[in-house]
C-alpha cells in the first residue's frame, strides 16, 4: 500500500493536470472556434436568405450596399462581400449609428480605497480610514473639444470635504498642439500626471512624499492655461507641456483657485521622450518658475521659486521602474537668502508570472531634504523604505500590503509600520 | 516485492511522471497562446491619408499617442472583442499587454485626460467593415483572409500581409 501511494499521487496530479489543461487557454480556444463557426453559419444563412429574397423580390438587392471600387492601394484580391439581408443590414446600420460619436458624451468613472495602518510611532493610533472617493468625468463636446473633471470626497473628523481636483476644457488642433484651460495636476515630473487621485492606478498604497496631496514640496495643482502635444522628432518620441497660471496661493499647497495673490504668473515647462525603439521607456525634464507672496512676514514675504525636475521610468511591469528627482530653489527677495531643497524616489516592481499574474511585489526608497535655513517650507526631511505586495483581486480592484520604515528628523526615532489598502475603480 | 516488480514499479512511476509533465507543458498557457496563424492586416477607411506605417507608428496610434491623421481627421480606433484572434495579435504584438493590462491602460489613459474614449469594440467582421466604411479616420485589424474591397490595407514596416517578415501574425 505504501509503495502504491506515489503512483496514486502521480495519477491524481496527472488528473489534476489534465483538468487544469481544460481551463482558461482551452476554453478560450473553444470559444474562438465556436465564434468563428457562428460567424460562418450567420454568413451562410445571410447568403441563403438573400438568394431567396432576390429570387422573390428582384428590387430588394438594390438596397444592399455596393462595395466601393477598390483604389490601387486597396485590397483587390479579396472576394466581394456577400450582400446582407435587409433586416441584417438595418441592424448593422443601427449598430454603426450607436458606435458613431455623439456629443456631449459623458463618461463617469469612480475610484475609491479603504485603508488600515498601524505603526510603532508614539501618539499615532492604528486603525482604519476611508481614503478618497474620486469621481472622474470625461465628455467629448465635439471631435476637437473635450472636458475632463475630477472631484474627490475626503473624510475629515467632522464630516466630508468636496474638492475640485481637476476641471479642464481642452481644444485639440492636432497632435502637435492642444490647448486647455482650467485646473490641472502640475506637469512636473512623472507621477503627478500619471496617477492622479485613483490609488488603484498606482502600484503602491500612497504617493511619494515629494508629491503627496496636500503637501508643499511641489505644487501639485496648477490653475491656468496649458499647451501640450507631440514634437516631430522621429524615433525620439518627444512631447511637451507648457503652461502659465496663478502659481502657489496661500496656503502654498493650494493653487489660488479663487484668484492669484500677486500679479506675477507662474509658468511650467515639461519635455519628455518616449523612444520608439524602447517601448515602455519615458524620460523627461521639467522646470517651474513662480513668485510666492505670503502674508506679512518681517523677514520678507516674497520669494522667487525655481523648481527643476527630471524623471526616468520604465512603464512595463516586468519590471516596472520609476525614478524622479526635484530641486526646489527659493530666494527671499528682501534678503537674497537662497535655499535648495531636494527630494527623490526610486521605485521598482515586478509582475510575477504565476497566479495569473495577479501579484506584484515592489520596493520604494525615498529621500527628502530641506535645509535648516529654509524659510518657506517647514522641515520635510524624510528617509523612507517601503516593501510591499500588490494583489489584483480582479481587473478593477486590488489589495496592497506594505511594510514601511521611515525617519523624519535626524534626532527623531525610526518608525516601523504596516499599511494595508484595498482600492478599486468602478 | 521482487527486484523485477520493483523495476516495473519504477518504470510505471517514471512513465506517469513523464506523461504528467508532458501534458502540463503542452497545455501551458504560454505555449497555447503563442500559436501563429495567418497575417493580420491593418486596414483604414479608404479616405485616410496614410498608406505605410512603421510598427512603432501603429503602436503610437493604438496607444492613443497619435490621435489625428491630419488636423481635420481624428483617428477612430476599432478593436475586436475578446476571444477574436485579431485582438490577440494586437495585444501581443502592438500593445505587448495582457487583457487586464490593456483594460487598465485605457482606464488610466482617459483618467489622465489624454483621451476621451477607449477603442470601440466590434463584435464581428461585418460590423468592423461597416464602421470602417462609415467612420472617416477609422483603423482596424482584420484577418488577411477576410479583406474586402472598400478599405485601404496599410503596409507595416514596408510590408503587406503575406509578405516575408510581416510583423503582425
Amino acid at each position: 500500500m505504501r509503495r502504491r501511494l506515489p503512483v496514486l499521487v502521480g495519477l491524481m496530479i496527472f488528473a489534476a493536470g489534465a483538468a487544469r489543461a481544460q481551463t482558461a487557454p482551452d476554453q478560450t480556444e473553444q470559444i474562438r472556434i465556436l465564434l468563428e463557426r457562428v460567424q460562418q453559419l450567420e454568413k451562410r444563412v445571410g447568403e441563403l436568405e438573400t438568394k431567396t429574397i432576390a429570387a422573390a423580390v428582384p428590387t430588394a438587392e438594390a438596397a444592399a450596399p455596393v462595395p466601393a471600387a477598390p483604389k490601387p492601394e486597396m485590397a483587390e484580391a479579396a472576394p466581394a462581400p456577400a450582400p446582407m439581408h435587409q433586416h441584417e443590414q438595418t441592424e448593422s446600420q443601427a449598430t454603426t449609428r450607436q458606435l458613431e460619436a455623439r456629443y456631449p458624451s459623458l463618461q463617469i468613472r469612480g475610484f475609491g480605497d479603504v485603508n488600515f495602518s498601524t505603526t510603532d510611532q508614539r501618539g499615532v493610533n492604528s486603525g482604519f480610514n476611508l481614503g478618497q472617493l474620486d469621481l472622474h468625468l470625461a465628455s467629448a463636446l465635439s471631435h476637437k473639444v473635450t472636458y475632463f473633471g475630477e472631484l474627490t470626497f475626503n473624510a475629515q473628523p467632522t464630516g466630508y470635504t468636496v474638492e475640485v481636483e481637476r476641471s479642464i476644457i481642452r481644444y485639440d488642433y492636432n497632435d502637435f498642439f492642444k490647448l486647455s484651460f482650467g485646473r490641472y495636476h502640475t506637469p512636473i515630473g512623472y507621477w503627478n500626471t500619471a496617477f492622479h487621485h485613483g490609488a488603484w492606478l498606482q502600484t503602491t498604497i500612497s504617493r511619494p512624499e515629494m508629491i503627496k496631496f496636500g503637501g508643499t514640496f511641489i505644487p501639485v495643482h496648477f490653475l491656468g492655461v496649458l499647451a501640450e502635444g507631440n514634437i516631430p522628432s522621429g524615433g525620439a518620441g518627444l512631447s511637451y507641456n507648457a503652461g502659465v497660471g496663478n502659481g502657489r496661493g496661500f496656503p502654498i499647497s493650494r493653487p489660488g483657485d479663487a484668484g492669484d495673490n500677486n500679479n506675477n504668473r507662474a509658468w511650467v515647462a515639461n519635455l519628455y521622450s518616449r523612444p520608439a525603439k524602447l517601448y515602455g521607456l519615458q524620460m523627461g525634464v521639467s522646470v517651474y518658475r513662480d513668485k510666492i507672496t505670503l502674508p506679512v512676514n518681517p523677514a520678507g514675504n516674497e520669494f522667487r521659486e525655481w523648481i527643476s525636475a527630471a524623471h526616468i521610468v520604465w512603464t512595463k511591469e516586468t519590471p516596472e521602474f520609476l525614478a524622479e528627482f526635484a530641486n526646489v530653489n527659493h530666494k527671499n527677495i528682501l534678503t537674497n537668502a537662497i535655499t535648495n531643497n531636494q527630494a527623490y524616489y526610486v521605485q521598482m516592481g515586478y509582475r510575477l508570472p504565476w497566479f495569473e499574474k495577479t501579484l506584484k511585489p515592489y520596493y520604494r526608497f525615498e529621500h527628502t531634504h530641506t535645509p535648516l535655513s529654509e524659510q518657506l517650507f517647514t522641515n520635510q526631511d524624510l528617509v523612507q523604505s517601503i516593501v510591499g505586495m500588490r494583489y489584483d483581486i480582479t481587473n478593477y480592484a486590488s489589495f496592497k500590503g506594505e511594510y514601511r520604515n521611515f525617519k523624519r528628523l535626524p534626532t527623531a526615532p525610526r518608525v516601523n509600520g504596516a499599511f494595508f489598502q484595498t482600492d478599486f475603480t468602478f | 516485492m521482487s527486484p523485477n516488480m520493483n523495476a516495473t514499479y519504477k518504470r510505471v512511476v517514471t512513465f506517469l511522471w513523464t506523461i504528467l509533465w508532458a501534458s502540463m507543458a503542452l497545455h501551458s498557457p504560454s505555449l497555447a497562446q503563442t500559436s501563429h496563424g495567418t497575417d493580420v492586416a491593418v486596414v483604414v477607411n479608404s479616405d485616410t491619408p496614410v498608406a505605410d506605417l512603421s510598427l512603432s507608428e501603429v503602436r503610437k496610434v493604438m496607444l492613443g499617442e497619435r490621435q489625428y491623421w491630419s488636423s481635420k481627421l481624428p483617428v477612430v480606433l476599432l478593436i475586436r472583442a475578446p476571444a477574436a484572434r485579431e485582438r490577440d495579435v494586437v495585444l501581443r504584438v502592438i500593445y505587448q499587454m495582457s487583457e487586464a493590462q490593456f483594460k487598465q491602460y485605457w482606464v488610466a489613459k482617459i483618467f489622465r485626460a489624454e483621451a476621451a474614449s477607449p477603442p470601440r469594440i466590434v463584435y464581428s467582421n461585418d460590423m468592423q467593415y461597416e464602421l470602417l466604411t462609415a467612420l472617416p479616420g477609422a483603423i482596424a485589424f482584420v484577418d488577411s483572409r477576410n479583406i474586402r474591397p472598400g478599405v485601404k490595407v496599410l503596409r507595416v514596416d514596408g510590408r503587406l500581409p503575406g509578405e516575408k517578415d510581416y510583423p503582425l501574425r
